[in-house]
This record gives C-alpha cells, sequence and structure tokens, in this order.
C-alpha cells in the first residue's frame, strides 16, 4: 500500500478529481472507499472483489510495515465520513486491519474491524452504533444495492455493469428506473388465475354436460392438445432464445463485419501486394544479374564495333592484294629460280655424275670421276657436296618462304566472317539495350507501385489495428462467423415458423374443442363462472400488455437519456456521432444501436463507442430519476471512468458527470499530463467542481528499488 | 411508482375503452379510491394491493377468487 501516515481527503458537492499518473495511488483510493463499505478491495489479477483475508498484509503500508519494531503491531485504518448538512448528521464508517511484526515477519489479522458512529454537529462525542442490522440499513441508505453498480464503479468494470447480452441487465438497470417488478408480479398472478379460472370453467362446464362421455373424450383430447401446446410453446421459446441469440451474435458480429470485411480485403490485398513485390523483386533482380551477363551472351560488349568490321575489311582486302602480290611476286621468282636451277642442271657438265653418284662420292670421300681424295671436312669434300646442295638449297628457301612466313590469309579470312556473323548482331546491340533497359524501368515501376501500395495498404492495416482492435485472423473469423450466424438463423426462422404454424393449428383446434364442449352443456353455468372467466382473461391480457407497454415507455426514457449524455460527451469530438437506439431482439432484451438521422444503422461501434453508450445508459438511470430522493443522495465514485475513450472526450464527460451527480469523486490520469486539460477542468464555467487534488508517490516509479518508504503526497489545486 | 400510478398504468389500457369499462381520459384521472363499479378493476387494485403490501400469490389468489365468486 503507498498511502503512509495521515493521509486526508476532503470532498464537497460537485465534482471533486483525484489526479494522478498510472501507480500513484488511485485505484488504492477507490479500494480505500469499498474497503470501508464492504471490506472488499478489488484484485486486479481475478478481476474481483475480494475479502480483507485475500489481501492480509498488503493492505497496510509498506513504509509502516518496514519502520515497525519486531514485538509491535501496524495498523490499515480507513475512515470514511459521511456528512448530511441538512440535518447537521454525520455518520463514520472506519475499518482498521491490525498487523503484528515478528522476528521481521508481518502477520495481518484475517479479519478486519469495523466501527460506525453517528455524530450530530455541536456536539463532541459520537455515539458509536453497535447493532449490525442498524448498520447494514445505514449502508443501504449510504448506498442501496440496486444503485451501487451505477455509482460505485472501475473503468474496467463498465462493460459488464451493464451487458447487452444478458436480458435481465437492463431489466436490472430499468429496475432502478421504476417499478417494473411490480408489473412482473402482477403479471404474473394474472397468467395465474386465468389459467385457473379456465380450468374451473372447464370442470363445470363438464358437469353440466348432456354427454358425460364425450365430454370425458373431448376433455381428454383438450388436455393432450394443451400438452403439446406447452411442449411446443416452450420448444417455440427456445427456438426464439437460440435465434435471439444468434441474431445478438449476428448484431454484435456485424457491428465489427463493416471493419472486419475491410480488414480481411487488406489482409488479402497485403498478401498480394507482397507476392506481387517479391515477384518483380525477383525479376528485376535476375534483370540486372543478366544485364551483366548480357555483356557477353547478347554481345552488348561489342557496342560502338560496327566501324571496327569496315576498317578490318579494308585492311583485309588491303592485306589479301599484297599477299597476292607477293604471292605472284614469289611464283615469278620461283618460277625464274626454277628455271635457272633448270639451266644450271642442264649446263652441267657431261661427265658431273647424277646427285646419287655425287652423294656417294661424299660418302666415300672420294672423287669418283678424277679419283682424288676428299676427306670430309676438306675443301674437295665441300665442294662435292656444294653441287649437291645448290639446286636443292635454292628450292628449299623459295617454298618455306612462299608457305609459312606470310600465309595468315586463312585466320584472317575466318575473322572477316565472324565479322560478318556479328555485324548483325551489333546492329541490334542498340534496341537490345534499350528493350532491356525498358524491362527494367517497367519492373522497377511495378516493384515501387507494389511497395507503395504495400506501404499505404500496411498503414491502414496498422490504423485499423489500432482502432478496432482487430487482426487480420480476428477479421477473417468475424466475416465467417457472421456467415455462419446468419445460415443459423435462416434455418431457425424457417424452423419457427413451422413451430408457430403448429401452435396456432392446436390451438385452432383447441378452441373447436372448446365449442364443443361448451355446446354439449345443458342448462345454465353459474353466471359468476362465466364472467369471473371473462374478467380473468382480461386480467391476463391487460397485465402483459400494461407491463410491456410500461416497460417499452421506460426504455424509451431511458433511450432519451442517454442520449442526451451521449451527445453530450460527443461535443468535442468529430468522430461518429450517430443516435443511441436500444432496440429489442427476438429474445427479448434490448440491443444499443447507434443510428443516423434515418435510423439507418451505423456500423462502426468500437469499444469507446460502447463503452460511451454505457456510461450514458448508467448516467440516464440516474438522471431519469433525477430529482427524486433515491439517486440525489448518493455519490458517484469511480476509477479511470475515462481511460478507455480519449481525451477528447474528457471534458464532455466531465460536464455530463457534473450535472448528472449531485456528488461525485473522479479518479483519472487524464488531466496528469495535459495541462489544457487540467485548465479546462479548473476553470470551465459548465462543471460544477468540488475538489480537485493531485497524488505523487513520494518516490518516483523509475527510481524507486522498494517500497520501504514509500508515502503518497497529496496536493489541492483549488 | 405508488398503487394510484401503477392502476392508472394499467388503466390506460384500450381494453378499458374498447370494451366500454372507461371513456376516454378518464384513466388519467382515475383514483384509488374513486368507487368499486368495475370487477376488471377491482381485481387490478387487489392484486396491486398485494403486490405492494408483499402479498404471496397465493394470498392475492385467494382475495381476488372470494371478490369474483361472491
Amino acid at each position: 500500500m503507498c498511502y503512509s501516515g495521515e493521509n486526508r481527503f476532503d470532498f464537497s458537492e460537485g465534482m471533486n478529481v483525484i489526479i494522478g499518473d498510472n501507480n500513484h495511488g488511485k485505484s488504492k483510493l477507490y479500494d480505500a472507499f469499498y474497503w470501508a463499505m464492504f471490506d472488499q478491495c478489488f484484485d486486479t489479477g481475478d478481476k474481483k472483489w475480494m475479502p480483507t483475508r485475500h489481501f492480509g498484509k498488503s493492505i497496510i503500508s509498506d513504509k509502516a510495515v518496514h519502520e515497525a519494531e519486531n514485538g509491535t503491531m501496524v495498523h490499515a485504518i480507513v475512515r470514511v465520513t459521511f456528512k448530511n448538512t441538512d440535518k447537521d448528521q454525520a455518520y463514520t464508517i472506519e475499518r482498521k486491519l491490525t498487523a503484528v511484526k515478528r522476528d521481521d515477519e508481518v502477520t495481518a489479522d484475517k479479519e478486519s474491524e469495523e466501527t460506525v458512529t453517528f455524530k450530530e454537529f455541536g456536539f463532541n462525542q459520537g455515539k458509536e452504533i453497535t447493532n449490525s442490522a442498524e448498520i447494514e440499513m445505514l449502508k443501504k441508505r449510504i448506498l442501496p444495492d440496486n444503485i451501487r453498480p451505477y455509482m460505485w464503479f472501475q473503468g474496467e468494470q463498465v462493460e459488464s455493469i451493464i451487458d447487452f447480452g444478458q436480458t435481465s441487465s437492463l431489466t436490472q438497470a430499468i429496475n432502478v428506473l421504476s417499478n417494473i417488478t411490480r408489473f412482473d408480479q402482477v403479471y404474473a398472478l394474472a397468467e395465474s388465475l386465468d389459467k385457473s379460472a379456465k380450468d374451473e370453467f372447464q370442470r363445470k362446464s363438464r358437469s353440466f354436460s348432456k354427454d358425460k362421455d364425450k365430454s370425458d373424450e373431448l376433455e381428454i383430447k383438450r388436455n393432450q392438445i394443451l400438452e403439446r401446446l406447452d411442449l411446443l410453446t416452450r420448444d417455440e421459446l427456445s427456438k426464439r432464445d437460440t435465434l435471439g441469440n444468434a441474431d445478438e451474435d449476428a448484431q454484435r458480429l456485424m457491428s465489427q463485419f463493416e471493419d472486419a470485411s475491410r480488414m480481411r480485403d487488406l489482409d488479402s490485398k497485403q498478401r498480394s501486394a507482397e507476392r506481387g513485390l517479391d515477384e518483380v523483386s525477383e525479376d528485376e533482380k535476375q534483370e540486372r544479374i543478366d544485364l551483366h551477363k548480357k555483356m557477353f551472351t547478347h554481345q552488348w560488349v561489342l557496342k560502338g564495333t560496327e566501324h571496327l568490321l569496315k576498317e578490318y575489311n579494308l585492311k583485309y582486302a588491303k592485306y589479301e592484294q599484297s599477299r597476292l602480290n607477293k604471292m605472284a611476286e614469289v611464283q615469278a621468282r620461283l618460277l625464274i629460280e626454277n628455271e635457272m636451277l633448270q639451266e644450271i642442271q642442264t649446263r652441267l657438265p657431261i661427265n658431273v655424275p647424277e646427285p646419287m653418284y655425287v652423294e656417294q662420292m661424299l660418302e666415300q670421300e672420294k672423287c669418283l670421276v678424277c679419283s682424288r681424295e676428299a676427306k670430309k671436312g676438306t675443301e674437295a669434300w665441300e665442294s662435292i657436296k656444294q653441287l649437291l646442295d645448290r639446286t636443292t638449297a635454292n628450292a628449299r628457301e623459295v617454298e618455306e618462304e612462299a608457305l609459312s612466313k606470310h600465309d595468315f590469309s586463312a585466320d584472317f579470312k575466318k575473322l572477316q566472317q565472324n565479322g560478318y556473323s556479328m555485324d548483325r548482331v551489333i546492329l541490334r546491340i542498340d534496341d537490345d539495350i534499350k528493350k532491356t533497359f525498358q524491362q527494367l524501368k517497367r519492373l522497377g515501376k511495378r516493384r515501387k507501385s507494389y511497395a507503395e501500395d504495400l506501404l499505404r495498404i500496411t498503414g491502414e492495416m496498422n490504423s485499423m489495428k489500432a482502432g478496432t482492435s482487430l487482426d487480420p485472423t480476428k477479421a477473417k473469423n468475424i466475416v465467417n462467423e457472421l456467415q455462419d450466424k446468419q445460415d443459423l438463423m435462416k434455418r431457425f426462422q424457417i424452423d419457427l415458423g413451422r413451430t408457430e404454424r403448429s401452435i396456432e393449428q392446436l390451438k385452432e383446434q383447441l378452441r373447436g374443442i372448446e365449442k364443443e364442449l361448451g355446446s354439449l352443456v345443458s342448462g345454465e353455468l353459474p353466471a359468476y363462472l362465466e364472467e369471473k372467466k371473462k374478467v380473468l382473461e382480461n386480467f391476463s391480457i391487460v397485465a402483459k400488455s400494461t407491463r410491456d407497454r410500461v416497460f417499452y415507455r421506460l426504455v424509451k426514457q431511458l433511450e432519451e437519456e442517454a442520449n442526451k449524455h451521449y451527445q453530450e460527451m460527443m461535443q468535442d469530438n468529430q468522430g461518429v456521432r450517430g443516435i443511441i437506439k436500444l432496440v429489442e431482439s427476438t429474445k427479448g432484451n434490448y440491443m444499443p444501436r447507434l443510428v443516423d438521422e434515418n435510423e439507418s444503422p451505423l456500423m462502426q461501434l468500437n469499444t469507446g463507442n460502447i463503452i460511451l453508450i454505457k456510461l450514458a445508459t448508467i448516467m440516464a438511470i440516474i438522471s431519469a430519476r433525477q430529482g427524486s430522493r433515491d439517486t440525489d443522495l448518493y455519490t458517484l465514485i469511480t476509477d479511470a471512468p475515462m481511460s478507455v475513450f480519449g481525451e477528447d472526450y474528457t471534458i464532455g464527460f466531465c460536464k455530463t458527470v457534473s450535472r448528472v451527480y449531485r456528488q461525485s469523486i473522479i479518479m483519472s490520469k487524464e488531466f496528469y499530463k495535459n495541462e489544457k486539460l487540467l485548465r479546462e477542468l479548473l476553470d470551465s464555467p459548465d462543471i460544477k467542481r468540488g475538489k480537485i487534488y493531485k497524488i505523487t508517490p513520494s518516490i518516483p516509479d523509475a527510481d524507486r528499488t522498494n517500497r520501504k518508504s514509500l508515502t503518497t503526497q497529496i496536493k489541492a489545486l483549488n | 411508482m405508488n398503487k394510484e400510478q401503477i392502476l392508472r398504468a394499467f388503466l390506460e389500457d384500450e381494453l378499458f375503452t374498447e370494451q366500454g369499462l372507461l371513456k376516454e381520459g378518464e384513466a388519467e384521472k382515475f383514483k384509488w379510491t374513486d368507487p368499486r363499479k368495475i370487477k376488471l378493476i377491482e381485481v387490478l387494485r387487489l392484486s396491486i394491493d398485494g403486490v405492494m403490501s408483499s402479498e404471496t400469490e397465493g394470498v392475492s389468489s385467494m382475495k381476488i377468487n372470494k371478490y369474483l365468486n361472491g
């Protein structure tokens, strides 16, 4: 517990506000009221009110527990004084929990102690009230049970205070407004009297029958029909119930359908955009990789080399010409040389032997012509050899020159042929590059478009998620569930129609039997009996229609009041307006719808709207009785009622509260950081202010390592 | 709502004018203590009385039956 030492809040008529951030002790203060009155605190984990023993020592200040010496007692005490200024009287309810510290262990009592005192102003001493019945009565006067849920509540409980899904929820609210239960009781009595009068009449009719057997037989038939009628009526009710539930579910789903279906479409678009983006990005990536490959695969590397082929052709032609010239030259020379060689050979002396003999001479190192020796290496041997070498050497030299030294022709020709084949490709390169870049540009554009779509869709999706508390899975489920519910309703409507027709047929049969039974009556039935039957039948009709009419009128009254508050709370907000309409469902309970001026439903009911409608309805229950003693005397105490809707509604809510409740105590964090709102709260002439307090912890949350020295500072702002 | 207001709410039902039990505008002026000429109104009075005084349904039924049988 963050409150330590003595902390005092004085509240006056009007709207009293306790301002504090999260974890500053607002809820603990709210708990303190509830604890003092009802010996219960709110368990935030279980979201339930639990008795003192459930919380034990955690109710006591951590600082007090820490500072207590072993063997001493520590207490948590809450004292709430209710003043009746008209009578100069005050009642004080004090609740106290004691704990003992031993060996640094703190043990709290299981039960708290309650002391109630009554004091008249001007007298020093109060009188303690010890009679528990008197205390209970006093508490009921301070806050009657039927009003309690609408006067003391936490923001997060608003949803369940008026649960439009429960048939009894609005009836309970209507009960606070009126004595509708009285009408229900009268109707129950009327129904029972009507039935017993009819039975009595039938019994009497049978005793006056001229044909007893026939009457008995008809009576048996009548009872059988009544039994079947009872079964079918119950079946009809059960079907109506199922249909009503399905209708409520469908309505609930329908209110989310527009958002859900939009989210489902967005989800599908998002997936499609993601897929498209992936595909296009992949294509673009591949195209960029191919772009580099195309330097070679599409011969882009040859771009701008068209002139080289021409230059090459020129050079090649020149080369070819030169080669041909050279060939011709060589051929001519060879021709000359060969001719000369032939001439030399033909001019050799007769006694000069054939080369084979010259070779033989070289081998034998002897001239076979003159028989002189010619040793190898000698001048004579070299001279013989020269005879042999001269003819062959001259012929080889010409051959070599012609074959190897200048013959690149084949390669050059091949190159030229290659050049010709590339020529067409080179001519198409520019076009190819242009097309490739156009394709890249197209892909880039498509990627950008997909990325933009994706960004837009994701943005829309995120804002929808934030505004509707839906996600794609939920949205898909809602759409599917609604379809299922609508199918179910169609089936049940057909089924219900069949049951209704059967009931109608049985009623027709019953009327026939009763007529027949009547015709068997001989003599006159006592007049009073006929009259009694008629009076009680009318009583039943009047009781039913009056109950329905009164209830409907109260619903309309509630609707009218709720609308006043709703419009007032919405005044600073530009969002969805609409008019609250409480529409009766097939199940018989009333569901809120937000409609436009033409009574066409507005579908965008988010959690904030629903809470506002519920708060407006809660206020309507109180304001519809304004001026009556019942509601004027009670104080609204609520913790964080504005936390579920935006700050746009805060001032509107405060104005409405200060108009509806004579005294209210509201714990709020909305004014803690928003200076503008705080100024408006402190200055607005439309808010009837009580006391405004700001509470802050002695050690900020962020700097707190433990709660051993934690206290709460209270500052009055007005 | 007091007894009279509850009774008036019942008397506003169109059945009363349709069956000629009350004239137009008569219901809203009707007083709890007005003469008890119409049996249906008396039955309503008895049942409202019973409900307001937290009588059991059985007791109220008995009273009404006794009245109508008499």
